[in-house]
């Protein structure tokens, strides 16, 4: 029943891309100023007359002229699931009805920027905002000659940076895996965060140190789209879960890069004070926390052959648990990756990663786990593989991402096309697949969770 | 078209003219006073234009918008800020490398998307390619790609923007008019490119190609042109550009404005860090 509602969604979603460029060709005219009907005329009239054929001006829309400018997206999504959730009994995987507002201010030599969010959230059935972007930014050039090699950052603010493919070693910055399994767009995927960002730029290297004063932490599946695995009910479970305040630190965390090139190699050191991301640790009383974490790493990102290769390491010290003899903490970790990405044909670029996670101290985990056989294994291997192809002159684009685990027999789809045929329109259309061996495997444990959705988004 | 010099070797003369402003159109420099002595002669054109390679403009800067226009007539705009240097050796010498950052501000899906390319002249050396998606925060690395497919959806090939390299191409002086020269250029590595030969048309006065026709055997399928020829700061520069389809019809227009040469552009604004913060005071 689930599947037939679905692949009447897919179809209708076929239909709306055979039959859009019609109806979007109808919207696109009404921009035309001259009228024209037919292309033949049109090329006749960009011989003939430019200015009309641009139809508005420039000073309309140079940044330099109107020092605000104001732009953002509407947005309808719906996404169900394939199979029934027993944990969660509901189709539904997401009922977005988005707006998004833009708005940057430049000043003499800085610039104020907002990104906003508001939606109604049919899943969850309530409004929600979301404020991704709300900073200041320039240089420190008035404080004299010194801060001509400092830019400063300061409020609510998107932060990325590492070598990944959708995996993430030093980038501790918040993430937000629900939109991501729901299928929302990727730049939801990146959540917010309140921080102070300096960069420095020098001869020999530039460096970023980013403090984000009250710790910001993931946003992970907490139950009330997907379920996850418990290991004490040894099943899925799906409460609404929020990690309680006194557990949930609101101390600093402090991240550092420094970076710089070698030839044309980027090369790059990290290190990261805080607390795991996601609430993996336990107080006394069973409820979950955040524990103290500390990271240190490097990548290198170079050309190789035809492509572009890359490597990463990072070191996660659960600094509350040295030995790994605790079984409420997170045992330290070292996080590896190679990466490699090409263009495979015209318009088709594929990229493969090796991710592994090993475990330190794990003879300690395991001799001390009330739940041994749940535990993740000494060595976790990642396989992904990405195939971007792009058509229609990048009006078109299908993307595959693949995560695949040989040592949990586990793995995640990740498939969308995106379809935008002018400047205004899109629609976004894409399936998320979990399959796993085991129902307690990171991606093993979403099977229930896999779903499809189909969005449209209009851009102002 | 666009030439420089290594050595006292000729490393590279690319024949695009749509982002001439930012590959020296200077080459086309008015007061080229060298006549053409053999006319017959590819060669001789390429030398004068390698003598006029000297007097161009180190940098350059210009908005710039393209309009897309499908077989169906659906139109699609993109509008940007375009910054170019270009790369001396130690003794000031120009390489031919060349170094670029375009700033999109429109449409809104793409806008403060930052696109920066650090282009080599040597052949066995790819162009390194970066793209800031604002979004995300995210400065992504681009591998290489084929070069003859779409720029920023349109019409215009990659090539077309970051010019197409002479040494890949055999040509040919198929007859030389009051105004033109007129080039028949055929690929050295055909497998490597969808056309079988172009026909180019260069401007005996600027030295600016006029009219490239593509062809695929006898079928001339694809044509790029100047529209219109601005002289800036004295150099002849294409401040309009049109590239067609002419199998399905569907083209691109292209304006430049605000253009200026020798701007004085800093090393330092070539890098990552212009892709968060773009460096306002050269973008007006």
């Amino acid at each position: 029943m689930f599947i037939n509602r679905f692949s009447f969604t897919l179809l209708l979603a076929l239909c709306l891309v055979v039959q859009s460029p019609r109806v979007l060709s109808q919207q696109e005219s009404v921009n035309d100023s001259n009228g024209a009907a037919s292309s033949n005329e049109s090329v006749q009239q960009a011989q003939d007359d430019w200015g009309d054929e641009w139809g508005d001006s420039w000073e309309d829309s140079t940044v330099e002229r109107n020092p605000l400018t104001l732009s953002g997206f509407a947005e309808i999504a719906v996404g169900n699931r394939f199979y029934n959730d027993p944990a969660i009994n509901a189709s539904k995987t997401l009922r977005d009805a988005r707006i998004q507002v833009r708005a940057d201010y430049a000043l003499s030599a800085s610039t104020v920027r907002f990104r906003g969010d508001l939606y109604y959230d049919g899943v969850k059935r309530g409004w929600k905002s979301q404020l991704r972007e709300l900073a200041w930014q320039g240089s420190l050039s008035d404080l004299g000659k010194w801060g001509e090699r400092f830019d400063l950052k300061v409020g609510q603010q998107v932060l990325t940076w590492g070598t990944g493919d959708y995996l993430f070693l030093n980038d501790l910055f918040p993430k937000d895996f629900q939109s991501f399994f729901a299928g929302r767009d990727d730049e939801y995927l990146k959540a917010p965060s309140a921080s102070i960002k300096l960069s420095g730029y020098f001869d020999a290297f530039n460096a970023d140190v980013v403090v984000t004063p009250s710790f910001e932490p993931d946003i992970g599946i907490t139950g009330e789209v997907f379920s996850f695995f418990s290991p004490q009910r040894n099943d899925n479970i799906a409460p609404a879960f929020v990690v309680a305040d006194d557990n949930t630190p609101n101390n600093e965390e402090i991240a550092v890069r420094l970076y710089g090139s070698v030839g044309q190699a980027e090369v790059a050191l990290y290190g990261y004070k805080g607390y795991t991301k996601q609430p993996l640790s336990l107080d006394d009383t069973g409820r979950p926390r955040y524990s103290r974490m500390n990271a240190y790493g490097a990548s290198v990102l170079m050309p190789l052959g035809a492509g572009i290769a890359n490597a990463e390491y990072a070191y996660y010290d659960s600094v509350e648990d040295g030995n790994g003899a605790n079984p409420l903490i997170m045992n330290t970790q070292s996080r590896y990756l190679l990466g490699y990405s090409q263009e495979l044909y015209t318009n088709v670029t594929g990229g493969m990663q090796w991710y592994t996670e090993v475990i330190h101290d794990y003879d300690a985990l395991i001799s001390h786990s009330p739940f041994p056989a749940f535990e993740q294994e000494r060595y976790r291997h990642w396989v992904t593989t990405r195939i971007t192809y792009m058509a229609l002159r990048q009006t078109l684009t299908v993307n595959a991402f693949l995560f695949y685990s040989p040592t949990d027999s586990d793995g995640y789809l990740k498939a969308n096309v995106t379809y935008s045929p002018g400047d205004t329109w899109q629609l976004r259309s894409g399936i998320n697949i979990f399959k796993g061996d085991n129902p307690n495997t990171f991606w093993g444990q979403f099977e229930d969770a896999s779903n499809a959705y189909v969005a449209l988004r209009y851009f102002y | 078209m666009r030439l420089t010099l290594k050595n006292g070797v000729l490393k590279r003369v690319s024949v695009s003219f749509l982002i001439s402003l930012l590959s020296t159109a200077a080459l086309a420099q008015a007061h080229i006073d060298a006549p053409v002595n053999d006319e017959n002669s590819v060669n001789s054109i390429v030398l004068n234009a390698e003598k006029a390679a000297y007097y161009a403009g180190n940098d350059g800067k210009s908005l710039a918008r393209m309009m897309i226009v499908d077989s169906q007539g659906r139109k699609q705009m993109r509008q940007f800020t375009i910054l170019r240097k270009d790369v001396v050796d130690d003794e000031g010498i120009d390489t031919g490398d060349q170094r670029m950052l375009v700033f999109f501000s429109r449409p809104t899906e793409v806008q403060n998307t930052v696109f920066r390319v650090e282009k080599h002249t040597d052949l066995n050396t790819d162009d390194d390619r970066w793209l800031y998606l604002p979004a995300l925060d995210l400065v992504k690395r681009i591998a290489a790609g084929d070069k003859r497919t779409s720029f920023v959806g349109s019409h215009f090939f990659y090539e077309d923007v970051s010019g197409r390299a002479i040494a890949e191409d055999s040509f040919t002086l198929i007859e030389t008019t009051d105004t033109h020269y007129r080039l028949n250029a055929v690929p050295k590595k055909p497998e490597s490119v969808e056309f079988t030969r172009y026909v180019v048309d260069i401007d005996k006065a600027t030295f600016l190609p006029t009219q490239i026709d593509f062809y695929k055997h006898d079928n001339n399928y694809r044509r790029v042109e100047a529209v219109k020829v601005d002289t800036i700061q004295g150099y002849p520069t294409v401040v309009r550009s049109k590239v067609s389809d002419l199998e399905t019809g569907g083209y691109t227009l292209m304006e430049f404005r605000n253009i200026s040469y020798d701007v004085g552009l800093p090393d330092s604004i070539f890098s990552e860090r212009s892709l968060r913060v773009p460096p306002q005071d050269y973008m007006d």
